[in-house]
């Protein structure tokens, strides 16, 4: 009886508006993408008329050469947007840190891009970027260069994106660094200055080795970011010019919804969490291998 | 040796004005860097806010020519339009969804952070809020279309409220069980000690010392909400069962695109969210960056 009446003790009703969201709806939700995956699905008179197909989606996924570029071009695109907007986002919290006149403001217009809505986003740049009314031909032409028609090219579209999405998403990796540097304990610094370390050198040998640990996790985040990517992507360039930019989620979206293959688009989306979930556990892998004294026994000896 | 007398010492200087040292030759090459920088990230956004008061011939037309007129903003507030009723739709959306998401993650995050709770249940929570996270959600809204078919909430605000706390709630939960852990546990204590129950507790003691990490947490679901787009995309037929993320898509046509008014409903979505940014972007800030390094 006691054991009954602790299960329904309020410290356990209270996570159930959460239970049956989450694990109701998304669960259940997610439960039906497995089981599409597995099955033939079409639609008849308004209702879904399932059959099983074992592994058929799948072996067509792999037959499909879209769908192995789209994994291919998402791979790209999350290493390229990455790297770019970790470094511009690191370069930036030095910049700030150092700054005394534009320190405050900088805090305020850099959050600006971030959260614009990511539709509103791809409208910005294709105001910038359309090769017929976009202000950065007018540019061009105003300084007698030649005009871009970047998103009218599979290179330049690609380009496009990635830059978009550095653009949007650098505040980002900004603010999560620069609360890291104001954290950062002074005294190691201030040390460093006292035995005449050049500012570069206290970036290189001091903040930066302190701040690995950010960085790292906001390399994380924004990779789980860029596989995510869609909004800006399905306006600028719809996945074109000649799908060189379909990504992973716009190749799903195409094929559930313009194509109306159920499983294959549920196929597909396992397979991305599957791909990446192995990617995660690759991720973590690999650092509790380094955090173990077998491989790094150096470390003992720095710790200290 | 007389202290310095009253006339020797300088006004103190504002606070604001302490700072303003001259500049070395390094420090201002760093701060011209940083203002290029914070231009690059502005200028594009400011650009479609000058586009929303031009007439389409200005934007067309190679030269650079610049007028003032409100005729875009009119055009899409006209009736005739749609983003009259897309507003409204994502205000509702908007405000269900804080209020909804609100409830279930303080109550998860107070449980999480407080509450000695079944210890499987506690694994499910807080495993279900690292891993939804990282779900690409495009991944997920096959499963979330059938769902809704079959529960006949396909296309109604309902159906988009209840997905927009979906993919808010793990992310909500983990900054209120934040800002639960950053109440002294003494306060918890004294309650149970005077003969409190659990929700007693809860509701007169935890729920307004912990208000400000609510309405941080309101603040990131609303924006967050505002800007969804793929759900509004794929859970709706369009026109005025849409939110206005969706209605401003559905501007960009291959043949005929009106520049003057896309230029104007992307203002128009963005300008209220901008300044709400000047006014609380200490709190988005706090949200942003604590629950992410978390």
């Amino acid at each position: 009886m006691t054991a009954y009446r602790r299960l329904f003790a309020f410290s356990n009703l209270s996570t159930l508006p959460f239970l049956v969201l989450v694990i109701g709806i998304a669960g259940y939700s997610w439960v039906q993408v497995v089981v599409m995956a597995f099955s033939h699905l079409r639609i008849e008179a308004g209702q879904f008329v399932w059959s099983a197909a074992g592994w058929d989606n799948f072996i067509a996924i792999m037959n499909n050469p879209l769908a192995r570029y789209s994994i291919a071009v998402t791979a790209v695109f999350v290493a390229a947007t990455v790297i770019l907007s970790v470094a511009i986002g690191i370069g930036l919290a030095l910049l700030v840190e150092r700054s005394r006149r534009l320190a405050r403001v900088s805090q305020i217009i850099l959050l600006w891009p971030a959260i614009v809505a990511p539709v509103v986003v791809s409208l910005i740049w294709l105001l910038i970027l359309s090769p017929n009314i976009g202000v950065l031909n007018k540019l061009l032409e105003t300084l007698f260069l030649p005009s871009q028609d970047w998103l009218g090219t599979e290179i330049g579209a690609l380009f496009a994106i990635i830059l978009v999405d550095v653009w949007h998403w650098t505040p980002v990796t900004f603010l999560m660094i620069y609360t890291a540097l104001c954290g950062l304990d002074g005294e190691a610094i201030e040390a460093a200055r006292c035995d005449g370390a050049s500012e570069w050198q206290v970036i290189r040998h001091i903040k930066l080795p302190m701040l690995m640990p950010a960085i790292l996790g906001t390399v994380f985040i924004r990779a789980v970011m860029g596989v995510k990517a869609f909004d800006e992507m399905y306006l600028l360039t719809t996945g074109g010019p000649n799908n060189a930019t379909t990504l992973v989620s716009l190749h799903i979206r195409d094929v559930f919804f313009d194509q109306l293959n159920y499983g294959y688009g549920s196929a597909f989306s396992v397979l991305t969490v599957v791909l990446l979930s192995l990617a995660i556990a690759l991720v973590l892998a690999i650092r509790a291998l380094r955090r173990s004294r077998f491989l790094n026994p150096m470390r003992e000896a720095n710790s200290q | 040796m007389t202290g310095p007398t009253p006339n020797t010492v300088l006004p103190a200087a504002p606070p604001g004005r302490v700072r303003r040292r001259r500049l070395t030759g390094s420090q201002s090459l760093c701060e011209i860097a940083l203002a290029g920088a914070l231009v690059i990230f502005t200028a594009p956004i400011l650009w479609m806010i000058l586009l929303t008061f031009q007439t389409d011939r200005a934007i067309i037309s190679m030269s650079w020519e610049f007028q003032f007129t409100v005729q875009n903003i009119l055009a899409i507030l006209s009736p005739d339009e749609p983003f009259r009723t897309q507003t409204l739709n994502s205000i509702a959306i908007v405000a269900g969804t804080v209020i909804l998401c609100g409830i279930a993650s303080t109550l998860a995050g107070y449980s999480l952070s407080r509450l000695r709770m079944n210890r499987w249940l506690k694994y499910l929570v807080a495993g279900s809020c690292a891993i939804l996270p990282l779900l690409p959600p495009m991944a997920l809204v096959p499963g979330f279309y059938v769902t809704l078919i079959q529960t006949g909430l396909l296309g109604s605000l309902t159906g988009l409220i209840l997905l927009n706390t979906i993919l808010n709630l793990p992310f909500a939960t983990l900054l209120m069980k934040i800002g639960f852990d950053e109440i002294p546990p003494a306060l918890q204590e004294a309650a149970s000690i005077d003969g409190a129950s659990d929700l007693r507790t809860f509701t007169t003691i935890m729920l307004p010392l912990v208000a400000p990490s609510l309405i941080t947490t309101s603040l990131i679901t609303a924006i967050m909400t505002w800007n969804e787009f793929l759900m509004g995309l794929t859970m709706t037929s369009g026109g005025t069962t849409s939110p206005l993320s969706v209605g401003i898509a559905s501007l960009v046509q291959p043949y005929e695109v009106r520049w003057g008014q896309l230029a104007a409903i992307g203002s128009l979505a963005v300008v209220p969210i901008m300044i709400i940014s000047l006014v609380a972007s200490k709190r988005i800030i706090a949200g942003m960056t604590r629950g992410a390094v978390k």
